[in-house]
């Protein structure tokens, strides 16, 4: 901070700071080749894109669902881990634990084969008639994996940053007469917001990717019509190839999407 | 220093607390009178900060009481009676950086007072201008001196209209040439015939605003006496040995 203050009262500092960051030439670099890939040679590579397509926006849109609900989750999880109340605790320190401690891939097979059984099962215990015909949405199962593991390392993320708030703040709070939750919200979570943006960002970009292994769960992103391309074409490098090169557009422009969001509260802060 | 009326504002009898095996009060028993302004000394770790942070429960305590006025610190809505109550000003400030000075003196009266931003924001101006730093309300505490973050503690405490407030060593973060302002809008305070208790080792301020002075040693207290008598004439041989120190 101090450095950064004696800084800015460089001419031409602050300018520079709020220049486009240099790294979006890279981004610029992959979209060129993949313009023209498509455009030299429209077959295979502008066949490969329009057939995923759809694809595409189903992982955008898994991946978006699922983040937001992993946003929402993971703060609920976290205060539950801060709380005064020992059940609480307890209870989202097992889940913490049990959703890192298991591989996602084994936790999506579970929500979409072994999830539904169950609630069959349960059904057809209680009589209960929609539960016994219960069939799982691909979809809402696998959005319902990933955030379910997800939300488990985001708390964790939201916990160290909510520490991360020295404890004379909250004292100064609750010396005003703030209830315990009161100082959370006007206090302690807009100072530990500004220093997990940069990993929950990361966050994103970790998800984005990770929501390829839906496709194994008889959901039709990305991955799962580029195998289905393949199979019919018989071109695996052309095919693996563009969307190795789509999936590194979306996480290139992320990255820098973070990069900026960082480098704005960073300058509001002060 | 108005004359002290005979019921106290805090009464605190035979308080103990711990921390784990570390004892830091040991049966402490305190009464202030409305309109006093006591001040605390004793040397470094006699438990002076706990004291303090028992009268709003910042810390809990195992045996013993504290009442004040006449709310006793026992339930949760207690608690927070009593912390509206009493205003409490921190070594380091704990100003919240995440917002202007003028949100600062606001935020607790538009979230506890239940206060509308307009008459929060005036009430917080006119104890900007109080506290002599009317022309910062805009900026972050980041960008004060720590004598003026210090005073903008004051104000945000005084907001809350406590009708006690307790300092904690709230010179001692500051550099030599600050502290006077500091002290400055202590006194008036202790002019308007605010109760407050004062942990500080600033003589100057004791001498011309306490009305007693109390030496702690060891989570006890060791004497007590108007601060001229005390620093002047000591009858303990701790308070003596602690004074030749600091004078
Ligand atoms: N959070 C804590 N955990 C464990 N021990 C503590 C804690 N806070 C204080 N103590 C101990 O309690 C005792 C009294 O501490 P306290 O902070 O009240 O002293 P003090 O008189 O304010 O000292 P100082 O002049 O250094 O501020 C000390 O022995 C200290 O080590
Ligand atoms: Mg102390």
């Amino acid at each position: 901070m101090q450095i950064r203050k004696e800084l800015e009262k460089v001419p031409g500092f602050e300018v520079a700071n709020h220049q486009i960051d240099s790294w979006w030439w890279l981004v610029a670099a992959v979209v060129a080749i993949v313009a023209l890939l498509a455009g030299l040679e429209p077959d295979p590579y502008w066949r490969i894109i329009k057939f995923v397509s759809d694809g595409l926006l189903v992982t955008v849109g898994v991946t978006i669902t699922a983040f937001i609900l992993t946003l929402v989750l993971g703060l609920l999880t976290a205060l539950g881990r801060l709380s005064n109340n020992g059940f609480v605790r307890w209870f989202t320190t097992i889940y913490v634990e049990v959703a890192r401690g298991v591989p996602l891939l084994v936790q999506l097979l579970f929500w979409y084969f072994a999830f539904p059984s169950i609630i069959q099962a349960l059904g057809r215990l209680i009589s209960y008639e929609p539960f016994e015909h219960y069939l799982a949405n691909p979809f809402v199962m696998a959005i319902l994996g990933l955030t379910f593991c997800y939300s488990a390392y985001m708390s964790e993320i939201y916990r160290a940053g909510i520490q991360s708030v020295p404890k004379g703040q909250n004292e100064a709070a609750r010396s005003l007469g703030m209830t315990h939750n009161q100082s959370m919200r006007y206090v302690i979570l807009p100072q530990a917001f500004r220093t997990v943006l940069p990993p929950v960002g990361n966050e994103f970009i970790s998800l984005l990717k990770d929501s390829s292994l839906v496709s194994v769960v008889s959901v039709a992103d990305i991955t799962r019509r580029g195998r289905e391309f393949m199979a019919a074409s018989f071109l695996p490098v052309e095919t693996w190839m563009m969307i190795a090169l789509i999936y590194l557009i979306m996480t290139l422009i992320s990255a820098r999407v973070v990069a900026w969001i960082e480098r704005k509260t960073q300058t509001e802060a002060r | 220093m108005t004359t002290p009326s005979p019921t106290p504002i805090i009464q605190i009898e035979n308080l103990h607390k711990h921390y784990g095996e570390t004892a830091a009060l040991n049966g402490v028993s305190l009464n202030v009178y409305p309109g006093e302004v006591v001040l605390i000394i004793g040397p470094s770790g006699s438990g002076k900060s706990t004291l303090l942070r028992c009268i709003n429960r910042l810390e809990t305590f195992q045996a013993g009481s504290v009442c004040v006025d006449d709310i006793p610190l026992t339930t949760a809505e207690n608690i927070n009676a009593i912390r509206t109550e009493v205003g409490m000003v921190f070594q380091s400030f704990n100003l919240f950086p995440h917002l202007t000075v003028l949100e600062n003196v606001t935020i607790a009266q538009k979230v506890v007072r239940k206060r509308s931003p307009e008459e929060a924001e005036e009430i917080g101006r006119a104890l900007l201008a109080k506290v002599g730093i009317p022309e910062k309300e805009n900026d972050y505490p980041g960008q004060l001196s720590g004598g003026q973050q210090q005073r903008v503690a004051i104000a945000r405490a005084l907001a809350m209209n406590p009708k006690i407030m307790l300092f904690d060593e709230p010179t001692s973060a500051l550099d030599p040439e600050m502290i006077q302002e500091v002290l400055d809008v202590m006194l008036q305070l202790a002019k308007e015939g605010m109760t407050m208790v004062v942990v500080s080792h600033e003589m100057g301020f004791a001498r011309a605003a306490a009305d007693r002075a109390v030496l702690m040693d060891e989570g006890l207290i060791v004497e007590e006496a108007v601060p001229d008598v005390l620093f002047s004439n000591p009858t303990q041989d701790r308070t003596k040995a602690f004074l030749s120190k600091i004078l």
